[in-house]
């Protein structure tokens, strides 16, 4: 019997209808963990370079962690990995919900599906039983109508299903996957990887216990930090306004509310999308994911205008202003409604976002006109224009289908306005600017594993550290480092974050436990993987565990050879001072704080690769080997490059 | 979780004796827990004198050794839970007078109170309509 973990991978192939279990071992489960570091593993081995993001050779991989369906605090989520179809390299994205702990029920730490299908099927997952089912009837259905049909097919709405929306039928290249309805699996278009194997839908029920080494002691330790995070501040907070709460000082305190696509930093009526005005006057209720003290996921209600009587799961901040104020919205019943219809259609909003921005810049500047939009007059902040617009994008319809490659692609293929493109190596940035969200944050979107995106490592100790007195001292040396926007210590805190988010994805627990809130210490989480899986472990050697999935992750982009050259912010933020607000003036010191953080985390700042000598101290030694023709061939890139640019 | 946990020292929903009924599309939970009612009907079922009241505490519970696993309990109740291992009922026993889902509750939808306490609240809420309203 195995603790924490069930041992086993469920290996589905599409193109073959096979489905077999194999074992995960135990010398590869405390290597890599569980979910994230699972997911970064078999991708990395099974998903080589050459491999087209749209093609059965692709593979989609749904991981959870020793800790997932346990009692442990906010340890529901789920990792989605696939090679993205949206950047190019590496993708994951990870999603709430009930849906892993299912999985972990079932008997499974994670599933691998493989190939394609020949026509549109679904996955049953009941316990042992697994069945690949046609889903021609659920072809074209939103997600909420997909999740209807199937409980009733099923005969079961005592079942989770994570699915896509007719987005991912279609590839839109920033498809997401959603289960329960409204938990979205949303970045890095791992939901066009699902459309292209032509699966809609996996169904799982699953009946069995987690069982944990050291009952006594995994509940004491559970009782022991569930008594902490009711008292802490940020839960509270989190719990009474959502993450929406980051809207007033986002806006009027730190001057990073991201207004017409990073234009501006700071709207004088940003106040109507407040964490207040929403609780007060749209919040139907409150949601939690599977065993999750927090709760900060919302119900909304619309009670007024041509939008009322709608009910949605959501929104939540990086999805409201990227359907919102990015594209022009400040009024809630309307960032309210995109966000219920990108949901429902299978969008990431966030990219959704990101492509109709670029598009209304280059209207504003004059770079598309008429001839190139269909007729599209593309006005910031026209809702009606907005609504018809992410349709267009779902279903792939006149100028639509373009702006479904991503604002990156869309850029190249329109040949203008890459600038507005705001995204790193092809990935939309979320709705955070480190020109007043911090310097931390910065480099995390300059270097991340997705590209532009907050959750490389979330580092909420420049923002919220300071409410934990002497905890940033005591994890950097210095209380300096809790100014959001001083330079000092900031590549050595993005690597902790990083590292001990790595961890918190693997295990599985809510990064809003240890990254925002910080009720939840590595300490704890090596108490609760003990109880849990008798794993003997300390702290340090857990956050090495965290550090070995980064690198690895990190070298997926160098194989593909990315390095370097590809590690920039946009240049709005590097280049364009904040024009207003409370940080006017500002830039991202870049070019200060990226190879600082090559030297804290041991990578080459001639070309960004991982030195062998710490990929080997990592447990990498297969990976240092890889490395090596490619880092060659990467200095070559590079000449050619420097040449080209002599030339011009 | 805490429920299974605390009484079989697993995790597993199917062995809670707490379960959740739940509305994703409209992410709506129902709990379903056994209500310690005065007259039970699990009890009322049990020809072996398995389930028994605690005359002191109120609450019924089952007596695992002397369960045959008829499940003539399950029919009468759908609060009963039945162990797939075991192959014997259970159902909630108060922890003993400190329910561990109401301990770990995080919004108070869960709350553990005697009867009176119950019922003065509700009054006080019917009562807050008036005297409040009239206040304003």
């Amino acid at each position: 019997m195995v603790d924490g973990w069930t041992g086993r991978r469920l290996r589905v192939d599409l193109s073959k209808s096979t489905v077999k279990v194999e074992e995960i071992e135990k010398a590869y489960r405390e290597k890599w963990l569980g979910g994230r570091g699972f997911n970064s593993e078999l991708l990395y081995r099974e998903v080589g370079p050459d491999v087209d993001p749209l093609s059965p050779e692709n593979k989609l991989i749904f991981g959870v962690g020793p800790l997932t369906g346990t009692f442990a605090p906010s340890s529901g989520r789920t990792t989605v990995t696939a090679k993205s179809p949206l950047g190019g390299g590496f993708g994951d994205s990870n999603m709430g919900g009930h849906w892993g702990p299912e999985l972990k029920f079932a008997g499974y730490d994670q599933l691998v599906v493989e190939g394609k299908a020949s026509k549109p099927v679904y996955l049953w997952i009941d316990d042992e039983h697994v069945e690949i089912r046609d889903a021609g009837h659920l072809w074209g259905r939103t997600v909420p109508e997909a999740d209807a049909i199937l409980k009733e097919e099923l005969g079961s709405k005592e079942i989770h299903i994570a699915l896509i929306g007719p987005a991912g039928e279609n590839l839109v290249r920033y498809a997401c996957i959603l289960n329960d309805v409204y938990r979205a699996a949303a970045r890095t278009g791992i939901g066009a990887v699902m459309g292209s194997k032509n699966l809609k839908a996996v169904a799982v029920r699953g009946t069995g216990p987690v069982t944990v080494s050291h009952p006594d002691e995994f509940y004491q330790v559970c009782a022991d930090i569930r008594e902490r995070m009711k008292r802490d501040l940020m839960v509270q907070m989190l719990y009474d306004q959502g993450t929406w709460l980051l809207t007033m000082p986002a806006n009027y305190e730190q001057g990073w509310f991201c207004w017409h696509n990073f234009q501006k930093g700071f709207h004088p009526d940003a106040s109507k999308l407040s964490g207040e005005n929403h609780r007060d006057n749209f919040l139907s209720h409150r949601e939690g994911c599977f065993a999750c003290p927090i709760s900060c996921g919302r119900f909304s209600k619309i009670k007024e205008g041509k939008y009322a009587g709608e009910i949605t799961g959501g929104p939540e901040y990086e999805t409201l202003t990227a359907v919102g104020p990015r594209i022009g919205l400040l009024d809630m019943d309307e960032v309210v409604h995109n966000n219920k219809l990108v949901n429902e259609l299978g969008l990431d909003s966030c990219s959704c976002g990101g492509a109709i921005a670029w598009a209304m810049e280059c209207w504003e500047k004059g770079l598309l006109t008429r001839e190139d939009t269909d007729g599209l007059i593309l006005n910031w902040g026209d809702q009606t224009l907005i609504d018809r617009l992410i349709r267009m994008i779902a279903f792939r319809e006149g100028f639509g289908n373009i702006l479904a490659e991503g604002s990156s692609r869309a850029a190249e293929l329109m040949n203008r306005g890459a600038d507005f493109s705001i995204s790193v190596k092809g990935h939309d940035m979320s709705q955070d600017d480190p020109r007043g969200l911090g310097f931390a944050f910065g480099i995390g979107f300059a270097t991340g594993r997705r590209g532009g995106d907050h959750l490389q490592g979330l580092p909420c100790l420049e923002l919220t550290g300071g409410f934990y007195p002497g905890l940033v001292e005591k994890i950097l040396g210095t209380r300096e480092a809790e100014d959001r926007l001083s330079p000092v210590k900031k590549p050595e805190m993005e690597k902790y974050s990083e590292d001990l988010k790595a961890v918190g994805d693997s295990l599985t627990q809510c990064t809003f436990t240890h990254n925002w809130s910080f009720a939840v210490q590595p300490e704890d989480m090596v108490r609760l993987l003990s109880a849990a899986t008798g794993m003997d472990i300390s702290a340090d050697d857990l956050l090495r565990i965290g550090g070995r999935i980064v690198h690895l992750e990190r070298a997926y982009w160098n194989r593909l050879l990315v390095g370097c050259m590809e590690d920039h912010c946009p240049k709005r933020f590097t280049q364009e001072p904040m024009p207003d607000g409370p940080n006017k003036g500002m830039v991202f010191p870049e070019a200060d704080l990226i190879p600082r953080y090559y030297d804290v985390r041991g990578w080459d700042r001639m070309t960004g690769f991982p030195l062998p000598d710490v990929l080997i101290e990592y447990g990498l030694e297969n990976v240092a080997r890889d490395l090596e023709p490619c880092r060659e061939e990467y200095q070559k890139k590079m000449q050619m490059e420097v040449q080209m640019a002599e030339k011009l | 979780m805490a429920c299974s946990l605390y009484h079989e020292g697993e995790c597993s929903p199917v062995l809670s004796r707490m379960r959740v009924v739940k509305y994703e599309a409209l992410g709506r939970n129902f709990p379903s827990v056994c209500s310690q009612c005065s007259k039970p009907q699990c009890l009322a079922a049990c020809d072996q004198g398995a389930i028994r009241l605690n005359e002191s505490t109120g609450a019924v519970s089952v007596e695992e050794s002397l369960c045959t696993g008829c499940r003539s309990c399950l029919v009468a109740c759908p609060a009963m839970g039945f162990h797939p291992v075991k192959k014997v009922a259970f159902k909630c026993d108060l922890c003993g007078g400190d329910p561990q889902c109401a301990r770990f509750c995080p919004s108070g939808a869960l709350t553990f109170r005697s009867v009176d306490e119950f019922l003065m609240e509700r009054r006080r809420e019917m009562a807050d309509k008036v005297i409040l309203t009239a206040q304003e």
